[in-house]
């Protein structure tokens, strides 16, 4: 430490900015969470309208919340937004449709 | 005249009985079973009593003549019968009992026999859930609604509590840093390259911070790898298996500030993963990793290097107080010359070149509390990037003699003939399949040329190119034989004299 102390160790001529590593050449470094869970909320939202099941729906609201808690900042919110409103309109569709309540499966 | 009286009453009241019968007809006969009523209270009981037990009797005739047989017998001796109802009924729902109570037993004859029929037809049926008009009957929306408003919940407070780690961790920290490197906090976005002084956020649970403008290094990454608190299912998937939350420094380095090794120390688990996973350490560090206890390190910590004397280079007298006294917070230090991240999966049939390789060190740093870490638990990792800085400047100095770099450049010359061994197959055979679908493209074109003269010509181009390439080749041949044969002859007269 004293050699610190004698000398300044900073040298603002050798700054090197900032790259952000490329995900490209690595991409095991990738959290592929966010990715799946909106390709699978995407999926469970469209057989929610198409076949009319509610918990279908429902798992896809969760899956749209899950993947926007596990996303990048650098990440498109549009992307997110979309699958949210996809979901949420699941859900809503298929209460019009069929206003009872939801039956557990045991 | 007296009869005249007595008719004219007659008449008047023959006038009026039609009529009175014609107006009060329906009250009448209403009036008539009223005044029935009055005297029996029970009597519609009794007709209803009767009227379906009429029915019913009528009923099962026809499905089953034996069955009816008994009714009718039954119905004379109707109080027998009764009594016996009575027990029955005793038993039977206590519902019925209350109803019936108040009734005298003797209105019912045949009512035993009629209750089984009843109990056939009465079925209850529940009324649908949508029609119940009651928030109980959508417990399981309320379910799912709570489910998400708790997701919603753990975000908000997991997200605060990371970002409080950070923050926690950079104002310790902020003071050691600036003291080093000129340049705190860089996101590279900004057009000058001026501290932003504060992490830059990746995520919700990892922060990055860039710092350079230092002698001995390029620059330096740290990285801040949290626990996803933000995310329920991790913490209920952490419940079940606890993880740390872990401070990761590489440090880059130009070219000539370290010389050419590979070293790693760390816990045991850390370093056999390591091992396997990265490209440099299974392709220079052989050897299972070795207990530094002949240079005084705790039993938890192990050691892969490229040589001894790299080991008894890096373990001086202060690395080895470091890692004593904070063996517990440390997960691995990696230093490389040749250090291009963990071992890529190789598609096959692409052509293979040398991973592109820093000259690096890497520090990955757990932080105590496994997990139930508070900002307090930040200070702790001070000393820990007093290591870091000292690493670099040592690593500086730190220069091998000259049988350890011939040991060194052996050591690279052999793992770069490997690789282009291994790769020699893969690239003969993508030259070989570039010059088929050359010549594959080159013939298709000369098939597809519907002009017969221009067809002959490029055929008569391409066979001249053929022939020149052979001739190259043979001449090639030839050269390499008379080089041979002149070397071979060289020895012979050197040995010879």
């Amino acid at each position: 430490m004293t050699l610190n102390n004698m000398a300044d160790p900073r040298r603002p001529n050798k700054i090197f900015r900032y790259k952000p590593p490329n995900t490209e050449t690595n991409p095991t470094l990738e959290d592929p969470t966010p990715d799946y869970m909106n390709l699978l909320g995407m999926i469970f939202s469209m057989c929610g309208l198409m076949l009319k099941l509610k918990w279908c729906a429902w798992i896809a609201v969760y899956c749209s919340f899950i993947s926007f808690a596990n996303s990048r900042s650098s990440e498109d919110t549009k992307q997110m937004m979309s699958s949210f409103m996809l979901s949420i309109s699941a859900v809503v569709m298929s209460y019009l449709q069929n206003p009872q309540p939801m039956s557990p499966p045991w | 005249m007296r009869h005249l009286v007595f008719l004219l009453p007659a008449l008047l009241l023959l006038l009026a009985l039609p009529d009175t019968r014609g107006r009060y007809n329906d009250d009448f006969d209403d009036g008539e079973d009223i005044a029935e009523f009055d005297d029996n209270d029970f009597a519609e009981f009794e007709d209803v009593g009767e009227d379906p037990a009429v029915d019913v009797e009528k009923e099962p005739p026809p499905r089953a003549a034996p069955s009816s047989t008994p009714i009718e017998d039954d119905e004379d001796e109707a109080t027998v019968e009764n009594e016996d109802g009575q027990d029955e009924f005793e038993d039977g729902d206590a519902q019925e009992q209350d109803m019936y109570s108040k009734y005298d037993n003797e209105e019912f004859e045949g009512y035993e026999k009629s209750n089984p029929s009843f109990k056939d037809t009465l079925i209850y049926r529940e009324v649908p859930a949508h029609l119940q008009n009651s928030w109980e009957s959508y417990y399981m929306e309320i379910l799912m609604v709570t489910g998400l408003l708790a997701y919603i919940m753990n975000y908000i407070i997991g997200k605060n509590k990371n970002s409080r780690l950070a923050q926690a961790w950079f104002n310790s920290h902020r003071e050691l840093l600036e003291s080093n490197f000129a340049l705190v906090g860089d996101d590279g976005t900004s057009k000058e390259a001026t501290s932003t002084g504060k992490l830059n956020q990746e995520n919700e649970h990892i922060y990055n911070l860039w710092c350079s403008g230092r002698v001995c290094c390029e620059g330096m990454l740290i990285q801040l790898k949290f626990l996803k608190r933000q995310d329920l299912l991790n913490v209920l998937a952490r419940m079940m298996r606890p993880v740390c939350d872990q401070v990761q420094v590489k440090v880059t380095l130009n070219d000539d500030d370290m010389d050419t090794f590979v070293f790693a120390v760390g816990s045991r688990k850390a370093m056999a993963r390591l091992q396997k996973e990265m490209q440099d350490l299974s392709e220079f560090c052989g050897d299972k990793p070795k207990s530094g206890a002949k240079y005084g390190l705790p039993e938890s910590l192990s050691i892969l290097s490229e040589m001894g004397e790299v080991t008894d280079g890096v373990m001086d007298s202060k690395m080895v107080h470091y890692l004593t006294g904070h063996a517990d917070k440390i997960e691995s230090i990696h230093f490389s010359d040749q250090f291009s991240g963990p071992k890529v999966m190789q598609e096959e049939g692409q052509p293979l070149k040398l991973p592109e390789t820093k000259k690096t060190l890497l520090f990955t740093f757990n932080v105590p509390g496994m997990g139930n870490t508070s900002p307090k638990d930040m200070d702790s990792l001070l000393p820990l990037m007093n290591l870091v800085i000292y690493s670099i400047d040592k690593v500086k100095k730190l220069r091998l003699n000259r049988e350890g770099k011939q040991k060194a450049d052996r050591n690279r010359a052999r793992v770069e003939e490997n690789f282009l061994k291994q790769t020699h197959n893969q690239r003969q055979e993508a030259a070989q399949t570039r010059r088929e679908e050359k010549k594959r493209a080159e013939k298709e074109r000369i098939m597809n040329e519907e002009d017969p003269e221009r067809q002959r010509r490029l055929e008569e181009a391409a066979q001249r190119r053929d022939q020149k390439k052979l001739e190259k080749k043979q001449m090639k041949m030839k050269q390499i034989k008379v080089k041979a044969i002149h070397t071979h002859t060289h020895t012979h007269t050197h040995i010879r004299s």
